[in-house]
């Protein structure tokens, strides 16, 4: 007998018993130590009476089941689950930990979101979304953990809070987010006939947004229309973006094709994603997507629709969607609307307030062109940031040359001519005024002076922007031919260009000259460009700049430029000290090559701290990341020994070593770094041991021949860093 | 009219037998004919007189089966759909009139120290059926009953031979799912 039974039947035996003392003895003999079954028992019999009225009294009014029954409708029967377990058994007025569901506001394919109240700690709405699929709750959640405080460091206008995340009582995971009360971008643009410029503002808004959350290490991953809500604040729309956090939270392992069934139920559409997504080949994904799905936005937003049709793209199957968005090249915006006709092309005539002619001719040009920088199939070619692209499209609106555009002479005198017709105008008055000449009144000759100031003025800020213009062409030229593998002819280039502000798009030139130089043994040259790199980067994430360190550090040591070095991480210590950010492992490593000052190790203590901390919390937990692991005992192996904890040092080189993944840079680094420490303890023949092994690994690569690298077999600034130690160590540990 | 008796007939007939009649599609057809009935009905102009649900289900009934002896098994399927269907027209048209903020006029239920007094047919019929979705997951069956005996208007008897239980199982389980349903939905108002 299930517990219900149980309940039921002695709800019957009690009920027979019309005494209210004989059935008050029977519940407390029947449900003895069971207070809540008691409890449960006692309010459903005290209801009864009640029930009973409820359920007889009917009040629909003579005639009128009739009338409905004559002209009615069947309500549709709700949609059968695909999977009766993954239904949805919340219904409303449920309480889910704090909060209760109010109102179902909205249906996915990746689940369902409620209005809820939450109670505690503060009473407030919020949205609700319980994930649908049958999904792994536990690792759904630790994923969310683990990101968890980076998504408590974003505060910005325009990005809707993730407050937490669990699992209800059926045992899916839910997240709770700030609610807000808005309509999809598309549909709010649509609407309201917002015209080109103004939906361009809108977008604007949403890069900002984007910039905002990859400054601080999360990538949305699903970005597209309806997860862009449109609210208006005193009248003025504010886009929000929703479900940060979460498509990396509830991602299935990419790289099993057999899942991705379950994907594109998640993902509802591929039409967003970027063809690195869509490979699914276990290559990162990184901010560069989130660029691309906000080009197929863009696009979306100018031309009514996405550049490869939804519905197409999910019938065509999975190997030829990534085929299309690997290889087809969408066509360009202008393009697009001239193919489009009948009810579509009215509706979007309608929708953007323009007439079809006027439309082509607006977004033919540099808006076809930064649409397609954006869906560029080359993660590399695509702007690097979401504020690159923003401000290209800011560029576009005030009449500025962009930098999706190759510029020619003549493109840029279009461009300065538009800018500058209030001056051409001014200028053309003030030669009026002179003709005029003689008789001129004073109130004329001030006209004048004033008019001449601002034409001086028009012409100082004209220089300072054709300066500003023609470093951008400059790094367009050196980013072109680094594009096509013309490195020297690049190099060259580089060097004539002075750069005097943060730069995106000339921080990756440098970053890609730079590499290209130490890979060829060019270290001076190499070294110069990274430095300049540190001077111009700060547009990029912090992922990216402590990842610049780490190539110039040791490139400035192989040139032999000892105070420049010095110099350096000095100056990387500044810039990261006091971070709780997941990096501090680089910072140590690259300030720590060679052996370093107390004031120098005492100000890299509090980062040691976070390194360790971040290593306790990640190793064995479920969101392990080994590789991260494996990389943090080198650098605290390295604190250690600089710190002269020599037994601790050599802890954490064998630490490391014991890491079952192989990455040959890695242990070779821990093999020089255990011979270090044990040399220091005394332990000369064991640390003879290890250093042969440490040289062979690092020795074999340089005849090898240095190349770029990547993660898992080491870049070359790994092997660099550890011939830097193997040097210290054959210095230190006598032949036998 | 013809036509489609035998259609439902051939519907109920088919019950049991290896070409089992789509469910929906026998709710749709026992639907058509309640339309009909409650149309002629209303084109008579027999207003006033109380047409109550469990009235229009038996005729219904007997206008279909008048002549052909239908096994009394068939009548049991044909009330459960008939149930069904009336529950869901109700529940269509409460929603669509809640949606429409209509029904302000509506005469409220009434009953003394309830303290669920003032409520219109069509919120008791849209809590009822709230209550109702929930019940459903944890007692299927009984969820049956409640349809058949609230929205059908059916006796205990002819529950019971629906769904082929004692009268007395069905006596004890309506009564039991009343007080369920109520508390629950005395707790949500």
């Amino acid at each position: 007998m299930t517990s219900r039974q149980h309940e039921e039947s002695l709800f019957e035996a009690a009920r027979q018993l019309g005494n209210k003392a004989a059935r008050r003895a029977f519940l407390d003999q029947a449900c003895s130590g069971q207070p809540e079954l008691l409890q449960r028992l006692e309010s459903l019999l005290s209801a009864e009476a009640d029930a009973d009225k409820f359920f007889t009294v009917t009040v629909m009014p003579p005639g009128e089941l009739a009338k409905r029954l004559a002209d009615g409708k069947l309500e549709p029967t709700p949609a059968p689950e695909a999977d009766d377990r993954s239904g949805l058994a919340e219904g409303l007025g449920t309480r889910i930990g704090n909060y209760k569901l109010l109102q179902k506001i909205g249906e996915g394919g990746c689940g369902v979101v409620y209005m809820a109240e939450q109670e505690k700690p503060i009473r407030r709405r919020v949205a609700l979304k319980i994930i649908k699929l049958g999904m792994d709750t536990k690792s759904v959640i630790a994923r969310f953990e683990a990101e968890r405080q980076a998504l408590a460091m974003m505060d910005h206008p325009n990005i809707a809070r993730v407050l937490d995340a669990g699992a209800t009582e059926t045992g899916r995971p839910f997240f709770v987010m700030e609610l807000v009360r808005g309509i999809k971008l598309t549909d709010f643009c649509d609407e309201n006939h917002l015209n080109t410029r103004q939906r361009l503002n809108l977008f604007i808004q949403i890069c900002t947004a984007i910039q905002h959350a990859h400054q601080k290490g999360i990538i949305h991953r699903d970005i597209k229309p309806s997860n862009i809500l449109v609210t208006l604040h005193d009248g003025v729309p504010v886009p929000k973006v929703i479900d940060f956090g979460i498509a990396k939270a509830i991602e299935v392992r990419l790289t099993d094709k057999t899942l991705f069934t379950a994907y594109e139920q998640m993902i509802g559409t591929p039409a967003y994603m970027s063809p690195e997504q869509a490979e699914m080949s276990g290559l990162d994904v990184d901010t560069r997507s989130d660029i691309y799905s906000l080009g197929v936005l863009l696009y979306e937003l100018l031309t009514g629709r996405p550049p490869f049709d939804p519905k197409k793209l999910v019938q065509d199957g999975l190997d030829e969607m990534r085929r299309t968005l690997r290889e087809r090249e969408p066509q360009r915006p202008s393009t697009m609307v001239t193919t489009l006709q009948g009810e579509e092309l009215t509706a979007v005539t309608e929708q953007h307030a323009a007439e079809l002619p006027k439309l082509i001719s607006i977004l033919r040009g540099d808006l076809d062109w930064i649409v397609m920088k954006s869906l560029e199939k080359d993660r590399k070619r695509r702007y690097e940031t979401a504020n690159g692209l923003a401000m290209d499209i800011e560029r576009y609106l005030n009449n500025e040359p962009i930098v999706a555009r190759p510029p020619s002479r003549l493109y840029r005198f279009e461009k300065l001519v538009r800018r500058n017709r209030v001056m051409f105008a001014a200028a053309a008055g003030v030669a009026v005024a002179l003709c005029i000449g003689l008789g001129v009144s004073t109130w004329l000759f001030l006209r004048e002076r004033e008019a001449r100031q601002r034409a001086v003025d028009a012409e100082q800020k004209e220089i300072e922007l054709r300066q500003q213009a023609e470093l951008r062409e400059k790094i367009t030229q050196v980013t072109l031919l680094v594009n096509q593998e013309k490195y020297q002819e690049a190099d060259a280039l580089l060097g004539k260009i002075s750069f005097t502000q943060p730069t995106v798009e000339g921080a990756a030139v440098l970053r890609s000259l730079g590499e290209w130089q130490a890979c060829r043994g060019g270290w001076k040259t190499a070294a110069e460009h990274f430095s300049k790199l540190l001077q111009v980067d700060q547009l990029d994430s912090w992922d990216v700049v402590t990842l610049d360190c780490l190539e110039c550090g040791p490139a400035l040591l192989e040139t032999g430029d000892l105070e420049g070095y010095e110099h350096f991480r000095q100056a990387a210590v500044a810039r990261f000290a006091g971070t709780t950010y997941p990096v501090a492992d680089r910072i140590l490593k690259i300030s720590l090559l060679l052996p370093a000052d107390q004031k120098l190790i005492e100000s890299l203590v509090p980062l040691a701290g976070v390194t360790e901390q971040t290593f306790k919390t990640t190793v064995g937990g479920a969101n392990e990341d080994s590789f991260r692991a494996a990389w943090q005992c080198v650098s605290l192996a390295l604190v250690e020994y600089r710190r002269g904890h020599y037994a601790k040092a050599a802890d954490w080189s064998q630490r490391c070593l014991a890491f079952p993944e192989f990455n040959a840079s890695r242990v070779a680094t821990s093999h020089v770094l255990l011979a270090l420490a044990w040399q220091q303890l005394g332990k000369t023949e064991p640390a003879r041991a290890e250093l042969a092994l440490g040289r062979d690994a690092i020795e074999g690569k340089f005849r090898a021949g240095l190349d770029r690298g990547s993660a898992p077999h080491g870049f070359w600034f790994d092997w660099v860093f550890a011939q830097i130690l193997l040097r210290e160590a054959e210095s230190l540990i006598p032949a036998a | 009219m013809l036509t489609n008796m035998s259609d439902v007939t051939r519907a109920l007939q088919s019950i049991g037998t290896d070409k089992n009649p789509n469910p929906e599609e026998l709710l749709d057809l026992v639907y058509d004919e309640l339309r009909k009935l409650a149309a002629l009905r209303l084109a008579r102009e027999q207003s006033g007189q109380t047409l109550q649900a469990t009235a229009l289900v038996h005729e219904a009934w007997l206008r279909l089966t008048g002549h052909s002896g239908q096994h009394w098994q068939n009548r049991a399927h044909f009330f459960a759909a008939a149930a069904e269907a009336i529950r869901r027209i109700l529940i269509e048209s409460a929603r669509r009139k809640a949606r429409l903020k209509h029904g302000g006029d509506q005469v409220r239920l009434e009953i003394e120290g309830l303290n669920l007094a003032g409520v219109t047919a069509d919120e008791q019929i849209l809590l009822v059926n709230e209550a109702l979705e929930r019940f459903k997951l944890e007692d299927p069956e009984k969820e049956k009953i409640v349809v058949m005996k609230f929205f059908g208007g059916l006796t205990n008897q002819e529950v019971a031979e629906s769904l082929g239980v004692t009268e007395r199982t069905v006596e004890r389980q309506w009564a039991y799912a009343k007080a369920w349903l109520f508390q629950k939905i005395q707790n949500e108002k």
